[in-house]
């Protein structure tokens, strides 16, 4: 069972190892999952940031009938879309991190920003576009961190394949 | 093999889904299939695209640290998680001692009384505990 000796520190009270390992094994996914939302790291880090403290308020409400990971995963998804909703992002999406492609494109694609044809995607494919090459294109880890069943995270990847596609024919 | 097969198994090679049973007949289909093969060339391009422009960010060296002080700094002002615990033994100990108190004088009274006192103290901590919940989400 994942996250076995999280558990069993909760169960032992011990909030504080409990925290830190939760910490060091799932800041980056917190972190990303954030970023897949908001489109901006230092944003992201902030919310990232609340999530721990959150989680550190509810630690003791832990009553293990859901994996430690799908509960904090839900914080975390559910903080970044009130930051989103709060400070519409929606709009921006800078992605200001993008460096240009290292390698030269097909001339269609050469004129494609990541910023203007995300946003053409529904919310949910946004994230799973994101998280899935953010997490070295792996579908259990993204449906882990969106509590979703591998075949929706790939029904929404091949729309998206689709829909993006298409803006690139055109 | 037909064409909308065959985009499904070219979308699927992108998350790793490789079917050896029906590779020959995908490579059969796009050799005889002029859109299909157009299809899987922009996927191709598009895969490659993304992973260039989807870049992971890195996290600050010092968000440990901040998560430290922002929970040291912020935990005074929010309601501590062990209140509906502290509530429900609280309230315990106080119904009990009435009981004990009341007990040789009415016997029903504090029947009644001690049910009625283990449901109030009830409701409070598991309306402490939603408000907890909702202070955090």
């Amino acid at each position: 069972m994942a996250d076995e000796d999280v558990q069993r520190l909760l169960c032992e009270r011990r909030y504080g190892l409990a925290f830190e390992l939760i910490l060091q094994r799932y800041e980056k996914k917190v972190f990303y999952l954030a970023y897949s939302i908001l489109k901006e790291s230092a944003n992201a880090e902030d919310v990232a940031q609340d999530v721990f403290v959150k989680l550190w308020q509810v630690l003791p409400l832990y009553d293990g009938r859901a994996a430690v990971s799908t509960w904090l995963y839900t914080i975390s998804r559910n903080t970044a879309l009130s930051a989103l909703r709060a400070k519409s992002y929606r709009n921006t999406l800078p992605f200001e991190e993008c460096d240009p492609p290292a390698v030269d494109p097909e001339p269609g694609l050469r004129r494609l920003q990541l910023k203007e044809v995300l946003p053409r995607l529904s919310q949910i494919e946004q994230e799973i576009v994101t998280l899935f090459y953010l997490q070295q294109c792996s579908v259990e880890d993204v449906a882990g961190m969106l509590d979703v069943p591998a075949g929706t995270v790939k029904s929404h990847l091949h729309r998206a394949r689709r829909r993006l596609a298409e803006l690139m024919r055109s | 093999m037909n064409c909308r097969e065959a985009q499904e198994q070219i979308l699927a090679s992108f998350e790793g889904d490789v079917f050896p049973g029906q590779r020959d007949a995908l490579d059969k289909h796009l050799s005889e299939c002029a859109t299909c093969s157009e299809f899987t060339a922009l996927q191709s391009q598009l895969d490659l695209f993304l992973r260039e422009q989807i870049i992971a960010p890195q996290l600050s060296a010092s968000f440990r640290a901040a998560v430290r002080a922002k929970i040291a700094s912020k935990s005074s002002h929010m309601l501590p998680a062990w209140l509906p615990d502290v509530a429900y033994v609280a309230g315990s100990v106080a119904g009990l001692a009435l009981c004990a108190v009341l007990l040789p004088f009415a016997a029903t009274t504090v029947i009644e009384m001690g049910a009625s006192v283990a449901i109030v103290v009830y409701l409070l901590q598991t309306f402490l505990r939603t408000a907890l919940q909702q202070s955090i989400e």
